[in-house]
């Protein structure tokens, strides 16, 4: 080994001596960098919502630097003219400053919301992912529960980030909340007096919630998602089923120089996007809304999208009030509000531990499933899905209905009932189309791939001529075990090599002399260097 | 490089040895995480092709981009108009502060994003790697080492011997817990009358006099100040009565057509008769919806009904404000009304049910159990 | 001697009866136009003269088109259309100028549209339904009073007032069973003034002694400030100022949906 200047090796033994003397870095430096990660688009979900987490932190924290969350009585003075004598909490005051005052306040208010949705809307899609695929079953369901978690701590946090401007419109769902808070039986006002400090608004309400967004929920956050990362590192990403690919391995490529790459412009472009909607996309516009005042609410009046379907439950839910008189009351609210959310939480924490009763597979997985092939998990997975979204339209039903002019009362009652229709019909419908996906798959794996060439025997009869995927009897049918992988059905994909044409935006068809990978016409890394 | 199990490893590797390259050494370190390479090849076959070159060029370019649009960015945020004068229009360039700050922000991360990623796709090398998983629990010795090493530390303690000092300790310990959570309940506040009082009480806030109705900039309502088929929104006239003070407080005002106050008179609940607490064809309702406490103020003159635009519950003003569509399933309490002798409207008592949503012992008369 | 005198005596006594006949009609028509009231009875001043022409031509056109339902002198018609009996001419200029009357149909409510009248013959049609029954006008200080007008306190009383049916943003809302309160883009500060006074259909009546001329004209220079002047700067696009629905829509269309165009690129083997 020739020690060479300014290579690596100097680098490593100069700069790097000193620190590993200190900590003992070079053998998890060296552990961290060789890690292989499997490669598929759909496990870069869950990074979206870190780094709009990252961006959370970054913007909030300079929001917190001019915010006040004191309900303090104060007179607008600033610039917005239509506000301007109006009398409002210093809390709104310093949000509206922030709009209108400070030199590009607006834009980072802007990115924090977008953010916050995007980070809720990246755990859902990637809930799903991980749903869909089987990546929760043991040993990760553990994994799965603290994304459940962080969901919901996720859509507490927003809700309290909102409601802090003390708007109209939030100022709004915050009485919702309340409304909700008093309906538990026996200590419903209770837990509002303490909430709000006694009677609803109170002067307390905005100065606790702002401690809870700015350090205890994202405290309780960063542990979670800290945990949450590590258990993957430790227990290593769940893969695909395919050649080479067991329960025992992982099939990938390095965490250094690929990965980590991947992952830097990932968070990039993600802040990208964020930064990009922020200002083409207005969001929150509290100086439309006013400060919150009791008497005053809008028409069209939504909480953001991830509390949505609360509110459509809400909506939906029928007059039904249990009383004993004069002693009790069960408000109506109650079943929508507290019993609803209340399922929403435990009914996902609970189910691996439910599908693991359900089908008795205790096994350990680290290939994941294709959605076909559990039919049943997939139809569930459906019919929560258009559950959720009947329950989102249902919350801004009124908005739905003087769009398309459409009768408010007639939106009611199409989400009452398709909330109970709807699902079922999706789960059977999706069962049924797994059902087909699986035979298909199978079809292919014993008679070969359809190729398009059709062919006439000399009695006159047609036929397809198919292409099988393995040396066929006499009948032709092939004895191919169906993996769990990907079954080619186009010639295009056949074999396990590269497909011919690599481009992802416009065609790169393979060329002679460059960049020619298959036969081993180029030398693989051996030696030298 | 064909892929190798794990029975015919090679033996490790000597490290001393001088004729050892570095993708030699590299190797090896791969090995000993259990990681084995199936394939590892540069992406271009000769390094400087046009193709790498090209590559290379797009990637400083992308790189370059990035850094123009963040110094635009940075000359924007300094340099743009950006205070807020008045009504503007999209020929005022302070309306595109925010929108330039965005794009050039955004189009600065696109482009490092897109530099940083084609480096990743187009001139990294192509590779393909294989690590074992060691999944599944500790190894056996592990867990004979954890299980000594617990059950001797027990021992040691001695607690599986002295139950005794076990149980003390937990019976001292649990109150330890109960004082540490305790300050919590600093924030309990006995919620008293607050669900069940209103600003309109007239001994709680007005020393006794019966409440005026009042608009929002104070003024005291009268009778004529209301047009028929028209509503107004009322305070209690106390110290801050239109203020989130009392926030249950805020009463509809609504003069009725006198055919649709003659069908309310005939409606009316028995505890609304006793009151008389129509005052003409004046009917006053409480604001605060009984669902979930959104003002109920969508008032409908032509079909009489009040719609909550929160979660679209729908009262019938002609029949004491029942429930008749969406999820409330209480009516909105009625202000008995009265007008005094200088012609101000006056409230004759406070709402003769709690106004807003319901609670477990919200008192429930049996006119409400009808519906 | 006698017959030329008899015919002499004839034709004098003829002319004489019609003499005595012109007479009598001159004198009975004389009378006639003097005592019976008349629509083209003459005024001394010219502006009356305007208004009585213009209360002719309203009502040529309302027996065209607004009679069917709203029936003679506008005394209504039972099923079909309410009295117009002291709407006032506010409250017809309003309807006409939005384009909700004439009715095309029958519904929850009438939408606006295309007017089928221009303005002037709106007031036309506004000046005859005045004539017949009287009814709120609006001022003709409007433009000076909104000129003058506190944006701010009209923000207060559009948030107390307007904001439950009409929206934050003056975007409109859903009623019950198809009725809607409709948007105030575009709206004029007529029309807003009208709409207030008159509260056209299910719209409560802000009649002038609840809601002050001035107060409307604050109401009105906010929601003109608000809806049509104010552009808004937070981006180029406002997801149409419905607010949490479509920017929920947005996050998934734009946001979730170019990332995910962005993982098939870079976990892509391209």
């Amino acid at each position: 080994m020739k020690r060479r200047k300014g290579t690596s090796q100097s680098l490593m033994t100069r700069a790097g001596g000193e620190l590993d003397d200190r900590f003992k870095l070079a053998g998890p430096t060296r552990v961290l960098m060789n890690k292989v990660f499997p490669d598929h688009w759909s496990f870069l979900l869950g990074e979206i919502a870190l780094f709009s987490f990252i961006l959370l932190l970054l913007t909030g924290t300079f929001l917190a630097l001019f915010f006040d969350p004191s309900m303090t009585h104060v007179t607008y003075e600033g610039s917005y003219v239509p506000l301007q004598g109006v009398g409002m909490s210093k809390a709104y005051e310093s949000a509206l400053n922030i709009s209108f005052e400070v030199r590009g306040g607006l834009i980072m208010r802007q990115m924090h919301h977008w953010a916050t949705l995007l980070f809720m809307a990246s755990i859902l899609v990637h809930m799903m992912r991980v749903f869909f695929t089987g990546a929760f079953r043991a040993p990760r369901e553990t994994n799965w529960m603290i994304g459940i978690l962080l969901f919901w701590l996720g859509f507490f946090e927003g809700f309290i980030g909102y409601s802090l401007p003390d708007d109209g419109l939030s100022g709004t769902g915050l009485r919702i909340a309340e409304g909700m808070t008093e309906s538990l039986p026996f200590l419903g006002p209770w837990v509002s007096a303490a909430l709000f400090g006694g009677s609803f608004p109170g002067d307390e309400v905005i100065a606790r919630f702002y401690i809870i967004h700015v350090f205890l929920l994202p405290l309780a956050l960063l542990a979670l998602i800290t945990v949450h990362i590590g258990l993957v590192f430790a227990q290593k990403h769940t893969q695909w089923p395919g050649p080479g690919r067991t329960e025992h391995n992982v099939v990938g490529y390095r965490m250094f120089p690929n990965y980590v790459m991947k992952q830097v412009g990932f968070m990039l472009f993600v802040f990208g996007v964020v930064a990009a909607m922020s200002g083409l996309f207005q969001i929150n516009p509290i100086w439309l809304f006013g400060p919150y005042e009791a008497s005053v609410v809008s028409s069209g009046s939504q909480p953001d999208f991830y509390v949505m379907f609360m509110d459509g439950l809400i909506r939906l839910f029928p007059a039904w009030e249990f009383r004993v008189p004069p002693y009790f009351t069960l408000p109506g609210v109650f079943w929508p509000g507290i019993v609803g959310m209340g399922l929403s939480v435990l009914l996902p924490l609970a189910y691996p531990l439910l599908e693991r009763r359900f089908t008795k597979d205790r096994a350990h997985h680290n290939l994941l499933q294709r959605p076909r092939d559990t039919p049943a998990r997939t139809g569930l997975g459906v019919m929560v899905i258009v559950f959720w979204l009947i329950g989102v339209i249902s919350g801004g039903n009124d908005v739905f209905a003087q769009a398309f002019h459409i009768s408010l009362n007639a939106m009611t009652w199409a989400g009452r009932i398709g909330m109970v229709v709807l699902p079922v019909i999706a789960y059977y419908l999706t069962y049924r189309i797994c059902l087909g996906l699986q035979q298909h798959d199978r079809e292919v794996l014993a008679h070969g791939l359809e190729t398009g060439i059709l062919m006439r025997d000399p009695d006159g009869r047609f036929y397809e001529v198919h292409q099988p995927l393995a040396e066929p009897d006499e009948h032709g049918h092939t004895e191919l075990e169906y993996g769990g992988a990907t079954v080619p059905k186009k010639m295009n994909r056949l074999g396990v090599l590269e497909p011919a044409d690599r481009g992802f935006f416009k065609s790169i068809e393979e060329t002679e002399d460059e960049g020619a990978r298959k036969g081993g016409r180029r030398d693989e890394i051996e030696a030298g260097k | 490089m064909s892929a190798h199990n794990d029975d015919r490893r090679p033996d490790e590797v000597d490290l001393s040895d001088p004729k050892l390259s570095r993708f030699d050494v590299y190797r090896e370190g791969l090995r000993r995480d259990g990681i084995e390479i199936i394939h590892y090849e540069p992406r271009y076959a000769k390094p400087g092709t046009k193709v790498e070159k090209r590559m290379e060029r797009i990637v400083a370019s992308l790189f370059l981009g990035s850094g123009l649009f963040a110094t635009l960015f940075v000359v924007a945020y300094i340099w743009w108009p950006w205070k807020y004068d008045g009504a503007a229009t999209w020929r005022d360039p302070q309306t595109w502060y925010t929108p330039i700050l965005g794009i050039t922000l955004g189009l600065s991360l696109l482009l490092i994003a897109l530099a940083v990623l084609t480096w990743a796709k187009k001139l990294l090398p192509v590779e393909e790697l294989v690590q074992e998983r060691h999944d599944g629990g500790s190894s056996r010795d592990d867990r004979r080492f954890a299980e000594s090493t617990v059950d001797t530390v027990v021992d040691d303690m001695g607690l599986k011997r002295r139950p005794f000092l076990v149980k003390a300790a937990l019976l001292g310990a649990a109150p330890l817990g109960l004082a540490a959570v305790a300050p919590l309940g600093g924030l309990i506040k006995d919620p008293g009358d607050m669900l069940t009082v209103t600003g309109w009480n007239a001994e709680k806030h007005n020393g006794g006099e019966p409440v005026r109705l009042m608009l929002k900039d104070g003024a005291l309502v009268r009778p004529e100040m209301v047009a028929t088929a028209g509503q107004i929104t009322v305070f209690p006239a106390i110290e801050g009565g239109a203020s989130n003070e009392f926030a249950s407080a805020p009463t509809l005002l609504i003069r009725l057509r006198a055919t649709d106050a003659e069908i309310l008179r005939e409606n009316l609940y028995p505890m609304y008769q006793d009151v008389e607490a129509m005052w003409g064809d004046f009917v006053a309702y409480s604001k605060i919806c009984t669902h979930v406490g959104c003002p109920a103020s969508l008032y409908e003159q032509q079909t009489q009904r009040l719609l909550c635009p929160c979660h679209q519950s729908q009262f019938n003003v002609i029949d004491n404000a029942a429930p008749i569509f969406g999820p409330a399933t209480r009516h909105l309490p009625m202000l008995p009304l009265g007008v005094d002798e200088e012609g101000y409207f006056y409230a004759k008592s406070d709402f003769l049910v709690p106004p807003g949503p319901a609670f477990w012992n919200r008192p429930s008369l049996p006119e409400e159990d009808e519906q | 001697m006698a017959a030329s005198a008899k015919r002499r005596r004839g034709w004098r006594k003829r002319l004489g009866a019609l003499a005595r006949f012109t007479g009598a009609l001159v004198i009975v028509g004389g009378l006639y136009s003097v005592f019976s009231p008349s629509l083209y009875a003459q005024e001394a001043d010219d502006s009356a003269n305007a208004v009585d022409s213009e209360v002719v031509k309203g009502q040529e056109l309302y027996d065209t088109s607004c009679i069917s339902c709203h029936g003679d002198n506008g005394e209504g018609v039972e099923g079909r259309g309410p009295s117009l009996i002291g709407v006032g001419s506010a409250s017809v200029e309003f309807q006409v100028n939005t384009g909700r009357m004439p009715l095309a149909a029958q519904g929850p409510q009438a939408p606006a549209g295309e007017p089928s009248f221009t303005e002037e013959e709106a007031e036309w049609l506004g000046a005859y339904i005045e004539y017949l029954g009287g009814g709120s006008t609006v001022p003709d200080n409007l433009d000076s009073l909104v000129a003058n007008a506190d944006t701010a306190e009209g923000g207060d009383l559009y948030r107390v007032n307007c904001s439950s049916c009409h929206g934050y943003a003056g975007g409109g809302g859903a009623l019950s069973s198809g009725a809607h309160a409709p948007s105030l883009e575009g709206v004029t500060d007529e029309e807003l003034y009208q709409a207030m006074l008159t509260g056209p259909q299910n719209m409560p009546v802000f009649a002038d002694n609840q809601l002050t001329p001035e107060q409307k004209a604050d109401i009105i220079a906010y929601v003109q400030y608000l809806v049509n002047e104010d552009k808004d700067q937070g981006g180029v696009f406002s997801l149409g100022r419905f607010g949490p629905s479509t920017e929920g829509v947005a996050i998934f269309l734009v946001g979730i949906s170019s990332l995910l165009l962005a993982t098939l690129w870079i976990a892509g083997k391209s």
